[in-house]
This record gives structure tokens, sequence and C-alpha cells, in this order.
């Protein structure tokens, strides 16, 4: 029996979506909604597809809360992450690791409290504030990591596999040195070996240093931790680009001999259109899935680097540096490794299942049977009007 | 046969290029290395300047690039590069420390083969059941798991709780070396006693290292054993009428093939894991050696053991090709 298919509120969510979007495009050139209508109706099967997918739609929604909290963590933290309250009980022994849910009296004359929700640190600092301005830190670090690491291996890739030859022989023998180390090894020689330089060149530079305490929304005091935090950066951008030119080497290989390509260099066009406007949108698909699943990835390694103490140095908050200083004090306070971990495995797999369910709904073989369930619903419905 | 040589041959060349690219990507990090690490390894800002100028000379700090790359490259391959925090050779300080994370490797691997391999036979023989949604969502959950929570989550439970495990030090090795991997060479000489100590020490790390690969190993030999089911030669057994199990094994040969690659692949995978895991266990490894070092800026320690992971890993990668080529005689390059 056909299942029988019914618009659920995703759905028509789904549908307001891409009609809004259709007319926004609209705005700046005309006539694009009419002339793209088919392009439009992809667009909503893909939606569609989302739909049916449980694991994918949770996936969205954790991505979806990471990116939130990226963004507005600093502003929503109860406390600025360098925030170091003294905590005595009222006895006046001094505690220094708070248990989670415990309650501090700050000020015994006006009575300010603080509460530790997920406990403290061993500076004082409340841990959910920490993991709050944490997210800033890996959501930041993600988004450079991925934006310049990916387009790099992509575009060298184009380069390797539509010219051939000597160019290409070039491009993948330096991409297969990368590819020689383990990923993690060279990531964390690479961080251990830039920061001095990278301080050196932000200390010079005012407003480049402004700018990226701005992005980490950091105080000016941390301006000279940015050298190891940067590393980190630049050290995943040289661990992630070669395997981006592999992959776009090999499907423009297969790309570039079909017919269209050979009619586009008929025409005259030059290779750089025909390589950014005719091979890449034919082959970036699955290298999206592998960015979706690779956000993951960089947030996993950067975890892991800062948890062997490299990257971010206290007061500023980083995940897996909360691990990494709380480690001493295992397992007696065993939330200061609980926590950050956890939040670090939801991010990773939220981006892991929405890049899990992207690889289906990019699928075109999935449009056709969500379409070919949505028609004959849809002439059922007529038949029985 | 001269096709299976005639590429042998070839791939084994194509692995010196490689070694060289490795030991400039090394050079490079070595020579990124700020300024004074000889002051560092002195002793910080108290150190007198002569010793300074003795280390710079020694290291050959102040000689232009060509020159400090052939130091580094003759010192590696002569094992005269002496690391200034031990004051050892390098690669003695690495092959001392390489047992312990050769052999953690090895215990993650078999967990990885154990448990991943059943699985993912279990999800191609039931498929699209609940239980192959179980170990999709297992294997995404595998890769999403930071190693160093895993460690210490399973560490509360296993050592905080119940005192499964053990966590001080290292069993030491059986008296009679063969394969200089403590743990087999324990078992092969059968002094169970120290075989015994050695899993009680290293099966937890074990666990937690392969456990990444785990989910990802079962998804794959579940795809590559629907691929070889869905094959004519089973279509053709089916039609004979062989009974069920015969027809497994058939495929299962088939399906192999891809399997023993990406068993390869996850080999190099898991030494790369091993800092993180060798850092929450407290295991004297290679990987430990090389995040302590990398506290002192000791520079030849870190260019040693970045060259030698990488030296394994393409190894690795090299002994899978071949395999590969020797298994499957379709495949020819």
């Amino acid at each position: 029996m056909q299942e029988e298919y019914k618009k659920s509120i995703l759905d028509k969510l789904a549908d307001k979506i891409v009609y809004g979007l259709g007319s926004f495009i609209s705005l700046f050139k005309k006539g694009w909604k009419e002339k793209n209508k088919s392009k439009m109706e992809e667009w909503r099967l893909m939606l569609y597809a989302l739909n049916r997918s449980p694991p994918a739609l949770i996936g969205l929604f954790l991505v979806i809360l990471f990116i939130l909290v990226g963004i507005f963590g600093p502003r929503l933290a109860p406390w600025r992450y360098n925030f170091f309250p003294m905590l005595y009980t009222k006895s006046y022994d001094k505690i220094i690791l708070a248990p989670p849910g415990s309650q501090f009296v700050l000020d015994f004359y006006n009575n300010t409290v603080i509460n530790f929700p997920l406990g403290s640190d061993h500076y004082g600092r409340d841990l959910l504030s920490l993991i709050l301005s944490g997210a800033r830190t890996s959501f930041v670090i993600s988004i450079i990591v991925i934006s310049l690491g990916v387009p790099l291996g992509i575009i060298l890739g184009l380069i390797a596999g539509y010219y051939g030859g000597k160019v290409d022989e070039l491009i993948m023998r330096i991409t297969d040195m990368f590819l020689a180390f383990p990923a993690l090894i060279l990531a964390i020689a690479l961080s251990a070996v830039l920061p001095e330089r990278i301080q050196n060149f932000i200390s010079a530079h005012e407003a480049i240093q402004k700018f990226i305490l701005w992005l980490f929304a950091l105080d000016i005091r941390e301006a000279g931790n940015l050298g190891r935090l940067l590393a980190v950066i630049l050290a995943m951008i040289i661990v992630w680009w070669p395997a981006y030119a592999r992959i776009t080497r090999g499907s423009t290989l297969t790309e570039k001999e079909k017919l269209y390509i050979e009619a586009a260099r008929a025409i005259g066009l030059s290779s750089w259109t025909i390589m950014f406007k005719h091979i890449l949108p034919n082959i970036i698909g699955p290298i999206l899935v592998y960015i979706t699943l690779d956000f993951g990835g960089v947030i996993l390694m950067e975890a892991g680097l800062s948890f062997l103490g490299l990257g971010a140095t206290p007061p500023i908050a980083d995940w897996g540096r909360i691990v990494y200083d709380g480690a001493q004090y295992f397992p007696k306070a065993w939330w200061l490794v609980f926590y950050p971990g956890l939040v670090v495995m939801l991010v990773a797999l939220g981006w892991n299942l929405l890049g899990d369910g992207l690889r289906d709904i990019l699928d075109p073989k999935t449009r056709r049977s969500i379409e070919f369930k949505v028609k004959k619903s849809k002439k059922e419905g007529e038949a029985n009007a | 046969m001269a096709d299976l040589k005639k590429f042998l041959i070839r791939r084994v060349l194509t692995f010196i290029p490689t070694i060289v690219g490795v030991t400039i990507i090394v050079f490079l990090i070595a020579y990124v290395i700020p300024a004074d690490p000889a002051k560092a390894w002195a002793g910080g800002e108290k150190a007198s300047p002569e010793a300074v100028e003795r280390i710079k000379e020694r290291y050959h700090l102040n000689e232009p690039w060509y020159d400090q790359y052939w130091f580094l490259i003759k010192g590696l391959a002569t094992n005269t590069l002496i690391d200034p925090r031990t004051s050892n050779p390098v690669l003695d300080d690495i092959r001392d420390r390489f047992p312990v994370t050769f052999q953690l490797a090895i215990i993650a691997f078999t967990f990885t083969i154990l448990i991943g391999i059943p699985l993912g036979l279990i999800s191609a023989l039931k498929r699209n059941t609940w239980i192959d949604t179980l170990v999709r969502i297992f294997a995404l959950i595998g890769v999403s798991t930071p190693v160093f929570w895993l460690g210490y989550l399973l560490l509360f439970v296993f050592f905080v709780k119940f005192r499964i495990t053990n966590l001080a030090g290292v069993p030491p090795a059986p008296p009679v070396q063969i394969t200089h991997v403590p743990i087999i060479d324990a078992l092969l000489t059968g002094n169970f006693t120290l075989f015994k100590q050695h899993l009680a020490r290293f099966w937890l790390p074990g666990f937690v290292l392969g456990f990444m690969g785990t989910g990802v190993l079962a998804r794959f030999v579940r795809n590559s054993f629907l691929e070889a089911l869905s094959g004519d030669y089973i279509q053709f057994l089916k039609a004979k009428g062989v009974p069920k199990l015969r027809m497994y094994r058939h495929a299962l040969k088939n399906a192999l093939v891809p399997i023993v690659t990406v068993l390869g692949l996850q080999f190099g995978g898991l030494l790369a894991g091993t800092p993180i895991t060798e850092t929450v266990f407290a295991l004297p490894g290679m990987g430990r050696y090389a995040i302590l070092s990398i506290q002192n800026l000791d520079f030849p320690a870190v260019v040693a053991i970045t060259f030698i992971y990488a030296i394994i890993y393409v190894t690795a990668n090299l002994v899978v090709d071949i395999l590969y080529a020797v298994i499957d005689p379709r495949v020819r390059y």
C-alpha cells in the first residue's frame, strides 16, 4: 500500500522558506523567480527530504543551537570568562572547586550570590559561563579553518585536475607531501612551532589584533595569547586543504571529459569561467557533504589540540583547555571533564548527523521518490474532490 | 605476474619522493621554530651567553638553511641528533617509547576488528531494521566522541568505581624478546602473569583509542558486504539452491578486499590518535614524549617524532596498496 501523503507543518514551513527566498532574490534580479521555477522546486523537495529524516533534523537543531550560542554565547553567559571570584564559605574557609548546583555568597555586605549550575573551575570561574564563552572560540576557529582551508584545497584541486600535465604533477606532489603525515601529528607539531612568529606579526598590526580580539570576544588583556590561538588555526588550515585538493582533483578529472565542457571550450569560454562556473557547481554536491562533516572534525581536532595544552591559554575560554586544566583534579572535580567534553561531543554529533543526512538529501534519487509521493497524493486529492 | 611486479616496483619507487617531501616539511617545522630555542634549553633568561652560544653551535642554529637541513637529515640518518631535554640521541628515546605506542595501537586495532566486523555483518544481514539504524548511529557517535572525554568517562567507571584497570607505570618487558612488543612476547614465551599485567594496563586505553574507528569499520563492512551480495555470482548461487551460509562465505571473500584496505588506513589513523590517549592514561609512549618535548620547544625531538610518525603512516599506506594488488587480481594500476 502506498503511504498517504500529508503536508506537515514542517513541509508548509519549507514551502514558505523557498517562496520567500525566491521573492528575495527577485528583488535584486528581476524575473528570477519565474525563470528558475524548476530550481526552486528542487530546493523545496530537498527541504521535504530533510523533514523526512529525523537524524538530520536533530543534527540541524544541534548545529543551529551551536551557531546561535557561538554568536551570542559570551553575551548569554552570566559572568565574563575572566571573572575570577574568590570563593569562600560562610565560615571563611577558602573553597577552590565549587561542585555543580552549589551557591556561594560573593559579598556578605550586599549579600551578592553567585550560582554554579555546572560547578566552577579551579580559578573559581563559573563553568556554565566558560562553556558558553568557549562556544565562541570553537565557532570562530571552525569557521575560519573551513572558510580558508577548503577553498584553498578546492582551487588547487580544480587547477590540477583541469590543466593536468606538469601543473597537476607539481600540485599533487605537494599535496602528497602533506598527506604523508597523520593530520593530528602535523597539527601538533605546527601549532607548537608557529605561535611566536604569529605573535610578533599580530603585535605589530594593531588593527588586525583588534579585529581578532573582537571576533573571539576577548579583552585587550588577552592580546599576548593570540599567537597561540592563531597558530592552531593556521596549523589546521595547513592540515585541512590537501584532502580537498585530492577530492576536487578526482571529480574534476571525470567532469572535464564530459560533452558540455567540450562545448564550453568550443565556444571559447576562458578556463577560469569553465572551472568555476561550469565544473565547480557540478562537483560541489559531495564536497558540501564533506564540509559539513569536517566542521565536526575541526571542532574535535581543536578540542584535542587544546586538550594537549596547545592553542588557547587561560583565561581564554576553550572547551578542550577546560578539560586540560581540570584533568588534574579528576576524579574529584569530574564536572570539569564531563561537561565540556559532552558539549564537544554534542556539537560534533550535530554536524555529523547533518552531514550524513545531507548525503541523502543531495541525492537526486531521494528527491524523485518524494516528488512521486507528493504528486501522487495531489492527483488522488483532485480525484476525491 | 610481470604486471604485478612492475606495479610493485613503481609503487616502491614513488615511496622515495614522498620520504624526501616528508623531510622537507619536517625541516620547515624546525626552521620556523622561533628565534631562540637555545636560550630556553640553556635555562631561560638566566642562561649564560656562552652556554647559549655553545648550544647554537652544536645545533647549527647560526648556519644558513641548507646547512641546517643537511645537519637534520644527517642527524636523523646516523642517529646523532641529541635531545637537549634528555641528553640522549633522539632516535634512542623514541626506540624506548615506541613499544608502548605500538602495543597500544595493536590492542586498539584488535578491539576495532573484533567489534567492528561482526557489527557490520549483522547490520548487513538485518538491513533496514532497528539494528541497522543502531549501528549507523553508533558509527556517528564514534566519530563524534572526543577521545579524551571517552577516556576520562571510562576511567571514572572502571578505575574510580570498579578498579578493573591499572593506571600506574608500565609492566616490564619479558626477558626473551621476539617481536619486541611486550604483550605478544609475554604470550609467546608463556609468561601469563606478565601478559595479564599488560592486559590490565592496556585494555582500557586500547578500547578508547579503537572506539572511534569501530563504527566506521562496521558501516564499511556493511556496505561492502551488501555490495558483494548483490553480485551476479550470488544470484547464480541462489538459483543453484546453495545454502545461505555457504553463499555468505562466497560473498564475504569478495567483500574482504576493500575491508583490508580500510583496516590498513585505520591503523595509520590509530597511530595518530595515540598522543591524546597516552596523555589521558599516562602511558609513557611516543605521543606523550612528543607533547613533553613540545612544551620545552625541543625541536630535535619534535622533528624526529613527526618524521617517525610520517614514516609509519606512509609505510602503512604502502603495505595496504601492495596487499590490495596482491589480494585482488582485478586491480592493476
